[in-house]
């Protein structure tokens, strides 16, 4: 500790930790409310003000109401294998053609690479109309495909991995050229276990923000049981609800304590990634 | 870039390799991205609506923006809340992040860095479902709070004042971890040994800011304000559990308008035509920024 510690700094350090534990507490607390209302008897516990940890009838009943209300576990199905498929699907895509562009020398590449980077500008949200047509004409609406196809390809992807590759040093791929390695070699061999915490970046972003979409399911998806968790949330608070509030804070938090331990768990990469796609302009 | 400083001393290319690691991108750019974006330009000239067949309208679905008195008021209140959520992010997000750089154990630091950032990952429409119910108006627990301070209830969810403002609230309380954690990444890559140079020079924390952190922060300051803008303008989830765009159109978003006029009365070319100028829209919008940056954006 420094040696003048005056009154002034003193009350900064203060202000300061007064600022982020409000900060901290207002981001943190409506998540523990929702946690406690949904181990809550009844609805009355539920919104009782002010809300206590204390509870007269805690019960694990409102967990075996969404189930009954909703098909949950389809939803959570779903949503993984949504967002599982394209996150594999978006690292292959999204590697393959970032290596093209980042390694490879060919005609056209400047231009394709500007297209690439144009269609930053256009999101899903404003071609949703003819990419429901498009998905209608090839028979994949209402099914899970639907929220597949649209998500694989990724112009963010390619950008963010390019940038990436190309900051990799060129000996080692110059060494096993002249071992006569082919292209695809040097790629999966050199490359790519290079590139792990890029990889790791773009597979965390990808499969949170499919994971988390909203719009994508409520244009395709006709069929309850091919609907993914964040509609099904909707679902459960709405068309199928009982009216009982604790079944839908059960819902919502049989929905966030698995990415609450996958943050947890990875909070390290997320950290990363999202620190670091933040310097890339 | 790269690629085009030797042309002729490299005659040899990899056109074949190329072609393989591209088809997959390629193959479905063309189908999900090209065709769509094409599909929604043919679409913005024709009266269609999935029924009957569709026929050419012209320009009408475009003169229709100018006369659509709801699509200005829809314009007005996206504006009004992604400008205040871009505000809110870029200048509280900062706030946040520079004070989180004040000395502390580095577990307490990664718990305020980790609780900050937990909502970006949750799902918007939980997070609007949860707030739906401490926004509550007889109920919630944000009025029983503002009870204890004297204050009147509010009603959040039910009033076009303070409709867009809820949606406000909960969009930025789930985004503003993500705008933190990127000042803290731009913080961190500024050179230790310039503060160091300023404190020794006497300069008070105050001017150390705005001589230092603030101008070489001007890029991160940049790319949030970019980002930010585009993604508060596309905000869809929020309003939709949350207010369902109203009390009438108060808090309804340019989304949700495209959405609502494509599927819910099929009006297909209209939806287009507003998708389109929405996408130009943002377009003009970030190469403004990018126009203005230059202005005050300092890079090293």
């Amino acid at each position: 500790m420094t040696s003048r510690l005056t009154v002034g700094h003193v009350a900064a350090r203060v202000l300061t930790f007064v600022i982020l534990v409000v900060a901290a507490v207002a981001i943190t607390a409506p998540f523990l409310w929702i946690f406690r209302g949904a181990f809550s008897g009844s609805d009355a516990e539920l919104y009782r003000l002010p809300p206590t940890f204390h509870a007269e009838n805690l019960t694990l009943d409102n967990f075996g109401k969404v189930t009954e209300q909703v098909p949950y576990f389809r939803f959570f199905l779903n949503s993984i294998i949504v967002s599982g498929t394209v996150t594999i699907a978006q690292l292959i895509t999204c590697s393959t053609a970032a290596y093209a562009f980042a390694r490879l020398r060919f005609r056209g590449k400047g231009v394709l690479f500007a297209v690439v980077i144009g269609s930053l500008m256009i999101p899903i949200q404003v071609t949703i109309v003819p990419l429901f047509l498009v998905m209608s004409k090839i028979g994949m609406t209402n099914s899970l495909w639907a929220l597949i196809f649209p998500g694989i390809f990724s112009a963010f992807g390619i950008f963010l991995l390019r940038q990436h590759f190309m900051a990799l040093p060129y000996e080692l791929e110059e060494a096993a050229k002249i071992d006569g390695a082919s292209r695809f070699h040097t790629f999966a061999r050199i490359i790519l276990p290079l590139s792990g915490p890029s990889i790791a970046t773009l597979g965390i972003l990808c499969f949170t923000y499919w994971w988390n979409d909203l719009l994508l399911p409520l244009v395709m998806i006709s069929d309850t049981e091919k609907q993914t968790l964040p509609v099904g949330l909707v679902l459960l608070a709405g068309r199928f609800s009982t009216g009982s509030l604790g079944t839908i804070a059960a819902g919502i938090a049989m929905a966030i304590v698995p990415v609450l331990i996958v943050f947890i768990a990875a909070q390290r990469y997320i950290v990363q990634s999202i620190a670091s796609s933040g310097l890339k302009l | 870039m790269t690629t085009n400083t030797h042309p002729t001393t490299r005659p040899r290319g990899d056109g074949a390799a190329a072609l393989a690691f591209l088809t997959p991108s390629i193959l479905t750019f063309l189908v999900f991205v090209l065709a769509p974006t094409v599909g929604v330009l043919i679409l913005s000239f024709f009266d269609w609506n999935l029924l009957s067949d569709g026929t050419f309208a012209g320009l009408d679905n475009f003169k229709r923006l100018f006369t659509d008195e709801r699509l200005l008021g829809v314009y007005g209140s996206t504006t009004y809340m992604a400008l205040v959520i871009l505000a809110v992010n870029v200048v509280l997000g900062l706030l946040l992040a520079v004070l989180l750089e004040t000395r502390m154990p580095r577990w307490i630091r990664a718990f305020f860095r980790l609780s900050f950032l937990f909502p970006f990952v949750v799902s918007a429409s939980a997070v609007a479902l949860i707030w739906r119910f401490l926004l509550n108006k007889d109920l919630g627990l944000v009025n029983y709070l503002l009870g204890l301070t004297g204050l009147d209830r509010i009603d959040w969810l039910g009033s076009s004042t303070w409709a867009p403002i809820s949606v406000i609230m909960v969009n930025s309380w789930k985004t503003i971890g993500f705008s933190i954690l990127v000042y803290i990444a731009g913080l961190q890559s500024i050179p230790k040994q310039l503060r160091e140079a300023a404190i020794v020079d006497g300069a008070g924390a105050w001017t150390r800011f705005w001589r230092i952190t603030f101008p070489l922060l001007s890029p991160t300051i940049f790319f949030l304000v970019v980002i930010n803008t585009i993604n508060s303008f596309q905000i869809f989830a929020e309003p939709r559990v949350l207010t369902q765009g109203g009390p009438g159109d108060s808090s309804r978003t340019i989304v949700e308008y495209l959405y609502d006029r494509a599927f819910g009365d099929f009006d297909l070319g209209y939806a287009s035509a507003i998708g389109i100028t929405f996408a130009l829209v943002l377009v003009v919008l970030t190469a403004i920024q990018f126009w203005f940056s230059r202005r005050w954006t300092h890079y090293q």
